[in-house]
Order: C-alpha cells, then sequence, then structure tokens
C-alpha cells in the first residue's frame, strides 16, 4: 500500500544527491545513535524508579518529570536523523521485515508510553499497587531494547 | 611476541573461526553489543548531566551515583563480554582498524577519568552533595565523561566500516 510514497521518496534521489562517499548515511547513523543513549537513559531512570530500584529518594512523579526533557529531546533527534535515514535510503526501509517490525514497535511504545506510563508516573505512588509500576516499567524497558534491536538489525539482515 | 602476532594466534583457534564462520552470529552479537552499550551509555549520561547540575539537581548526588552505579556496572559487563566475543571471533580484523584503537585509547581515558573523580573531588561529596553549586572538579569530570564515552559510542559504530583500515 505505501510502496508508491517510498518510490517518491526514492525518486527525489535525495541519498544520491547528498551521499555519494556514504558518509552522509554514517554520520545520520552515529547521530542517531548518539540520539537513542540519551533517550535510553532518560527511559531507565524511569522504568528502573517503577521497578522500585534507581533514585528511590525521590517521588516517582519527580523523577519522570526531571528525565522528560531529556526523553523528549532524545526522541526529537531519534525522529529528526531516522526520517534522513529513510530519505536518504527509502527502498532499503520498504524492503526490510525489520524496519516494519521497527515501526510497529515505534507506534506501541509511543501510545504506551503517552497513556499508560504517563498515568502510572503521575500517579500517587501510596495508591498504585506494587504490582503495576513494576509490570508498566518492565513493558517499557522491553519494549523499547526491541526496538533498538530491530533497528540496529536494518543495516545488517536484507 | 608482538601484539599483532597474539591476534595472528587467535584469529586460528576453531571457536573465533566458529564465531567467523556463523551466519547469524556477527549481526546478533554486534546487535546484542550495540544495544548493551547504548543502555550503558545512557546511564553514563544521566550521572554526567546529574555532574554538570544540570539534570536531577533535587536529588544528591552520591544517590544519583550509588544507585545508578550497579546498573552501569551490569550494562556495561554485558557490552564488555560481547565485545570481547566480538573481537575473539575477528581478531585480525579489528586489529588493522584505526577507529578500534581510538575506541579502546578513550574507553582506557574514560576510567582514568572516572578513577581520579573518585580519588580527589569526590571525595568531599558530603559538603556540596546536595548543593545546586557543584564544584569546577565534578563539572568538568562531567563534562570529559561526557565527550569521552560519546567517543567511544562514535568509534564503536563507524567500527563497522571498512574506512582507516591498515595491514
Amino acid at each position: 500500500m505505501l510502496l508508491p510514497f517510498f518510490q517518491w521518496l526514492e525518486s527525489l534521489r535525495f541519498g544520491v544527491a547528498v551521499d555519494e562517499s556514504g558518509y552522509f548515511v554514517a554520520a545520520v547513523n552515529v547521530a542517531h545513535l548518539l540520539s537513542l543513549t540519551v533517550f535510553l537513559g532518560a527511559v531507565l531512570m524511569v522504568d528502573l524508579r517503577l521497578l522500585g530500584r534507581g533514585i528511590r529518594e525521590q517521588p516517582l512523579a519527580q523523577v519522570a518529570l526531571d528525565a522528560q526533557p531529556w526523553l523528549i529531546g532524545g526522541f526529537l533527534a531519534m525522529l529528526a536523523t531516522g526520517l534522513l535515514q529513510l530519505l536518504a535510503t527509502p527502498m532499503k526501509a520498504y524492503y526490510s521485515d525489520q524496519f516494519w517490525l521497527k515501526m510497529y514497535l515505534v507506534l506501541f511504545a509511543l501510545a504506551f508510553t503517552l497513556t499508560v506510563r504517563r498515568k502510572v508516573t503521575q500517579a500517587d505512588e501510596t495508591r498504585l499497587g506494587p504490582v503495576w509500576g513494576k509490570v508498566v516499567g518492565l513493558i517499557s524497558i522491553a519494549v523499547w531494547v526491541m526496538i533498538a534491536v530491530q533497528g540496529r538489525l536494518i543495516g545488517m539482515l536484507q | 611476541m608482538s601484539l599483532r602476532s597474539w591476534f595472528e594466534w587467535v584469529n586460528e583457534f576453531p571457536s573465533s573461526v566458529a564465531i567467523r564462520e556463523s551466519i547469524y552470529g556477527y549481526p546478533y552479537l554486534l546487535t546484542f553489543h550495540a544495544v548493551s552499550m547504548a543502555l550503558f551509555a545512557g546511564l553514563i549520561v544521566m550521572m554526567d548531566l546529574r555532574l554538570l547540575g544540570i539534570a536531577y539537581r533535587r536529588t544528591a548526588l552520591s544517590q544519583v551515583q550509588k544507585q545508578l552505579f550497579p546498573w552501569q556496572m551490569f550494562t556495561m559487563g554485558l557490552a564488555s563480554v560481547s565485545g570481547f566475543v566480538l573481537l575473539y571471533g575477528q581478531p585480525t580484523r579489528y586489529y588493522g582498524k584505526v577507529f578500534f584503537w581510538l575506541k579502546m585509547a578513550l574507553m582506557v581515558a574514560a576510567g582514568v577519568n572516572a578513577l581520579v573523580f573518585h580519588l580527589t573531588t569526590y571525595r568531599t561529596v558530603a559538603a556540596w552533595d546536595s548543593s545546586q553549586r557543584v564544584p569546577l572538579g565534578a563539572r568538568l569530570a562531567g563534562a570529559l565523561s561526557l565527550v569521552l564515552w560519546a567517543g567511544v559510542v562514535v568509534f564503536g559504530r563507524i567500527t563497522a566500516y571498512n574506512w582507516m583500515t591498515f595491514e
């Protein structure tokens, strides 16, 4: 269904125009990875706290608030570098199972983070049972790790 | 024996050859290494931001340090073991990569930076633990750590390309 769109991206020949040497895609890759480290750091600060580890001295909502700018900043940087990567090599993405799996996981992770995880991190901890925080923290870590795994595999499995 | 001949010696081990020749060994090992490295570096970045005094300022620095440390060690363990297996599987390939050696050098520098910080500025942490003003030594250590580990991630990533290799 989306094939014409990807073919149109390919027809822009953005990748070829800016990147005869291959250095551009490499630089975008590196920037995407650096953004990921910041993002994952912010995710882990809150998820570890949800699991009852990490900085326990602070209320959960406080940790989430402190981590938020790095979470959002890291995500936006990943989005920008990811879109550049997609513009440079659209057909490689289109024919990669890992790419599509990653996109579905990102949609799920975003929805989960903006609804359930957000709700739980802002909830009154004393009223939040001991189990829910742990479940949410584990799901969040697992999904973002799977996204990172698929992302790395796009470059290697054809 | 020269360093090169050690690498060449390991290169001939049957277990090294087996890793090298397995079809999915390299992509999955490399992915495991990259993701565990990203988790580790993420936790390091969060600590560095606290050292710089720009994040998690409401929490005492010693608390952030103490409670992130086990997770930093755990993820570093995952990245180190997978990194070692990657090297073990292709020793002569990595021997010839400038980026690989730069990464190793930066890791040593990052380790020295952390050690120096703990032996100097961090000794007086009780005096400034919860203060909004982090001493210059701590901010310096945080900035250096950020730059050095970013370098490790960058050189690690571009080690996967075949640029800047020698015989």
